[in-house]
């Protein structure tokens, strides 16, 4: 998944923002521990395999309600960023921030809340999960649509000044068509990354959902193994066909939408394109719909309303925006002084040190433990998709073969496979806590390698050529033109596979399946402990301080990297 | 002279269409500090007149359009409509951009029908206006193409057909033929030129529909030629702040040729004037010798490599050591601003004089081109020495801490003593020149300004 970093805001604005967050957080919190009711869901899943297409129809229409969610978010969110400067000093850092969260933080708090809201019924539990994926799709998708609205050519708004477009037409015909290619790409990877989250979220200690996730987890219990390799097929089904039948099409198709005059060499085509622009069924079925051109003329005035109508319309709408407006921020201030006092009513019920393992010492200990492990999967995951990215990327043949192949298994949710894994681990006698690294790694070395090869696809070829003229010689190539070349790539990669790992930690570190359980000791563990003994300080204390940390390396060592990426390594010229 | 046969004969000729009155226009820059870019321009733009607003690139005159019709606010002054004061955009004006401003998802017909927005007419009336307009400019059949399927030529084409469509009072041209090549433009602007001095060429519903009402036409180019073709009235801008140079009356008659006696007269003197105004034979503000103790005055640097100023001496040497600006304006394809700068920067460093029209070669330029490289890095130090803007900023390196400065320091300290310049490709060429001749170093992984103290000892000259 690439994520956009957005300018650098002040740093008592990110405060600001952090602590509005924190305080969000936990007023959810709060609001499901004082609805306090008992749990009454509790859903039986079939292993039969006819099951499957029911299943699977079930996950998929959650990722796509939960991504419907997120294009009206981008929508509404981006376009009030990109209109008002005043605003856009708040919203983006908040973009910025809920961007660096790991998304699985906010689960538990969600679960207990939309639980406790909707006791008997299955619903509390399908909004949670819906809105968890929301979270981990609609923060990339509004930062493109904020970047390009911005991007917009200057002449281009001068005509829709000059044409006297109102707000509604600018969107429509200016605005939203100069976003869609970053939009289209935004959304592709935003579903893609949904799926990570869908499978975890599906079931979270006793909840259970229908879907493929709980499916999968459910065979794992019963140790099924027909089951389960049945989960994972048709997992990876959903995935392409979504891939070839929906988004490859809708890249084809939103080619027309490039701002920029050249058309380029390499159009994207999808074969699905191909199929129904040939197909005679296509075409007749298209000469039934009524097309503008045969409509009767009419004698409709294009513009019903006189000038100084138009002009009393607008002041109207412009009133009623600021009065909103206003009603928004009282609103947001209000929330925001609430979720400060939830924040330290919560908090306060945590003690420094304590006899039990359920103090500020221990989070911060654990805190330390899982960044080792984030820590030592970046790194390793780094080690070994570096070289074989570039490798990949520099052969164009094996590059375009394979670099579809990545994306999809990039999609795959790894913690469908987890148990296998450990089952592994066990065998293999390596201590969980150690072997928990190799679960992380399962997730997200994937998407350093996709970068990386992007990187290394995008190497100008006049300086391979220079290289192989001076006789630079194979390593020398690699150290001065290659490895400087994919880096700001490779950081990209390296900044989403660390959020990834960080989300990974609540269902790596934790394992319970089938009675079994294998636990060690992180941050994560802490958390989904806390949760299933309904420890709601520690579980807010545990998520908040995850969070916190997670936003503070980001600001210092990303950030930099990226600086120093796009000054010194950038390819861009000029 | 008559006016252009398709603008309305004077109905209310007295009532300027756009005017500007004493209008000041400030951008705000990075370094905190604002530029000034028009200064107390008053201009109208009367009914039934073709008029070029003509300047090189950078001297204001898109502001002074887009502040004429509504687009940008002006600091200061008055901005009138119709003899009113005018209120967000003006109502009946069309403007057709340099890169076209074309929606690029648009079909060309729903990219000319956009201009119909806002209008009372019906549905009817309004899609048979496109049709027409599109026709005019020679697109019959291209109605469902894409912009992308389409040439320059043709982009400008739905440019000026949307224009059109809306039956604007004022048509406003900004650069209007610069993105196209050599030859596309000269076609596209005969046409224009036919639309606009021959009513017998126009079909006779163009005037009847569309172009009714037209009142006036505006266009802005730096090419003199282009100007001289095409207006009625020529107004000269002059750069650094913008302001009005000269305004000029086109009594070249109808139709024009480019060689034509008259018409070479009128753009030779449009030249010479310029001329005059960029490279005075007195020098406008003379050199001021530091007072001792006080800090050196900076001045205005043109943006102009060195390079350039190499080879233009080059070619100068080639023909004599002494050529006539004009014909040295010929033989670059440069606008004819940045002839201009070149010839400047080569005279601020005494390696050329600029007696009325002439560019001669002097014998300090002559001696740096006879010299090797060496030869002439310690020649332009010692020249630039003699500059302001650079004693200036050598006299702040060396007061500064380990003789280090920061970018936006010196950037700053030179925005405030320079406030019609724009300060960060000034600093851009301060830095270019300043690293030719090692008087200074630049790191741009800090953005630091240094004193290259090592480099200060002279290297021995060849005998």
């Amino acid at each position: 998944m690439k994520k956009a970093l957005a300018a650098p805001a002040s740093v008592g604005i990110e405060l600001f923002v952090l602590a509005g967050v924190a305080g969000l957080f936990a007023g959810l919190i709060l609001i499901g521990k004082r609805v306090h009711a008992p749990m009454n869901v509790h859903f039986s899943i079939s292993l039969s395999l006819w099951q499957l297409p029911k299943y699977t129809a079930c996950t998929l229409l959650r990722g796509i309600t939960a991504y419907a969610l997120s294009l009206v978010f981008t929508l509404v969110y981006g376009i009030i960023a990109a209109h008002n400067r005043r605003a856009e000093k708040l919203m983006l850092p908040a973009l910025d921030i809920l961007q660096s969260l790991p998304v699985l933080t906010f689960l538990p708090g969600l679960v207990l809340l939309f639980v406790h809201l909707f006791p008997t019924r299955q619903l509390g539990l399908e909004l949670a999960c819906v809105v968890t994926i929301f979270t981990a799709q609609a923060w990339n998708m509004c930062f493109s649509f904020f970047g390009s609205v911005r991007g917009i050519p200057s002449p281009l708004r001068e005509v829709t000044a000059i044409q006297k477009l109102n707000a509604w037409q600018v969107f429509r015909l200016l605005e939203v068509p100069a976003s869609m290619i970053g939009l289209v790409w935004n959304s592709m990877m935003s579903m893609a990354g949904g799926w990570f989250f869908i499978a975890a979220s599906e079931t979270f200690g006793d909840y259970k959902l229908p879907g493929l996730g709980s499916y999968m987890a459910a065979a794992q219990d019963a140790g099924n193994a027909r089951a389960q390799v049945g989960a994972v097929i048709a997992m990876v089904i959903m995935i392409i066909a979504l891939d070839q039948l929906l988004w490859r099409p809708i890249v084809a198709w939103s080619e027309r939408f490039k701002l920029e005059d050249v058309s380029s060499a390499e159009v994207p085509q999808s074969w699905v394109i191909d199929l129904l622009g040939r197909s005679r069924l296509v075409i007749w079925a298209r000469s039934l719909l009524p097309s503008r051109r045969n409509r009767p003329r009419s004698d409709r005035l294009i513009s019903p309303r006189s000038p100084e109508e138009e002009q009393r319309h607008r002041a109207t709408l412009a009133l009623l925006t600021k009065i909103t407006g206003w009603i928004t921020i009282t609103l947001l201030a209000a929330g925001f002084v609430w979720g400060m006092w939830a924040l330290f009513e919560l908090l306060r019920h945590v003690p420094l040190v304590s006899a039990s393992h359920e103090d500020w010492r221990f989070i911060i200990l654990g805190l330390l433990a899982s960044f080792g492990r984030v820590t030592a999967t970046v790194i390793l995951g780094a080690a070994w998709t570096l070289p074989a990215g570039i490798l990949i990327g520099l052969n164009p043949r094996w590059a375009q073969r394979l670099q579809p192949v990545v994306q999809v298994v990039a999609s795959f949710p790894a913690p469908m496979l987890f148990p296998w894994v450990v089952g592994g681990l066990a065998i293999l006698h390596v201590p969980f806590s150690i072997g928990c690294i190799s679960l992380l790694l399962l997730g997200t070395q994937w998407y350093v390698l996709f970068n990386v090869i992007a990187g290394a696809m995008a190497i100008p070829s006049d300086l391979r050529e220079a290289a192989r003229v001076y006789h630079l010689g194979r390593w020398f190539t690699w150290r001065k033109l290659y490895i400087p070349a994919v880096f700001p790539y490779l950081v990209t990669g390296l900044l989403t596979a660390a959020g990834g790992a960080w989300n990974a930690t609540i269902v790596a570190e934790y394992f319970s399946m089938g009675g079994r359980e294998q636990a060690t000791f992180g941050l994560g563990a802490m958390i989904v402990r806390a949760t299933n003994q309904a420890n709601f300080s520690l579980l807010a204390a545990g998520a908040i301080t995850m969070a916190v940390f997670v936003v503070i390396v980001n600001r210092l060592v990303w950030k930099k990297l990226y600086r120093v990426a796009e000054s010194r390594f950038s390819l861009n010229i000029g | 002279m008559t006016a252009p046969a398709i603008l309305e004969p004077k109905a209310a000729a007295d009532i300027a269409i756009a005017e500007v009155r004493n209008v000041s226009v400030t951008y705000g820059q990075d370094a905190g500090t604002s530029r000034l870019v028009l200064e107390d321009v008053s201009l109208a733009i009367r009914s039934g007149e073709v008029l070029a607003i003509l300047g090189p690139s950078g001297c204001g005159k898109s502001t002074l359009l887009r502040t004429m019709v509504g687009l940008i606010k002006a600091s200061s002054g008055e901005v009138l409509a119709n003899g009113k004061p005018l209120v967000g955009i003006h109502p009946g004006v069309s403007i057709v951009f340099q890169n076209f401003a074309l929606f690029p998802w648009l079909t060309v017909q729903d990219n000319v029908r956009l201009a119909l927005n806002g209008l009372s007419i019906t549905e009817a009336q309004g899609a048979e206006r496109v049709k027409r307009c599109i026709d005019i400019v020679g697109l019959d059949g291209f109605e469902e193409a894409y912009p992308k399927e389409l040439s320059g030529g043709m982009k400008q084409r739905v440019g000026f057909a949307r224009a059109m469509a809306r039956g604007p009072e004022l048509l406003c041209m900004d650069e209007p033929f610069s993105a196209l090549d050599v030859f596309t433009a000269e076609s596209l602007r005969s046409e224009v030129y036919r639309l606009f001095s021959s009513k017998s060429t126009a079909p006779a519903s163009v005037s009847g529909n569309a172009m009714s009402g037209l009142r006036g036409v505006v266009i802005i180019t730096h090419q003199i030629d282009e100007a001289v073709f095409l207006a009625d009235r020529i107004v000269v801008l002059a750069a650094k702040p913008g302001r009005i140079q000269q305004i000029i009356q086109n009594d070249v008659p109808h139709p024009r040729e480019y060689q034509s006696a008259v018409f070479r007269r009128l753009v030779q003197r449009i030249h010479d004037a310029i001329t005059k105004e960029q490279l005075p034979d007195i020098p406008e503000t003379p050199s001021v010798p530091p007072t001792p103790g006080g800090m050196p005055v900076p001045e205005p640097l043109p943006a102009v490599n060195i390079g350039h100023v190499t080879g233009l001496m080059e070619i100068v040497r080639d023909h004599g050591g002494e050529m006539d600006v004009f014909s040295l304006d010929q033989l670059t394809d440069y606008d004819f601003g940045h002839t201009l700068a070149v010839v400047k920067a080569g005279e601020m460093l005494d390696l050329l004089d600029t007696p009325k029209n002439k560019v001669i070669l002097v014998a300090l330029g002559r001696k740096y081109l006879d010299g090797d490289s060496n030869a002439r890095k310690l020649l332009l130090r010692d020249q630039l020495k003699k500059l302001g803007t650079f004693q200036f900023v050598i006299r702040l390196l060396e007061e500064a801490k380990d003789h280090r400065l920061h970018r936006d320091v010196v950037i700053e300290e030179l925005a405030i003593r320079l406030t019609t310049e724009d300060i960060e490709r000034m600093f851009q060429t301060v830095v270019a020149w300043g690293r030719f001749a090692e008087l200074f170093g630049y790191s741009p992984n800090e953005e630091v300004l240094y004193l290259d103290t090592e480099a200060d000892a002279p290297a021995a000259l060849p005998a």
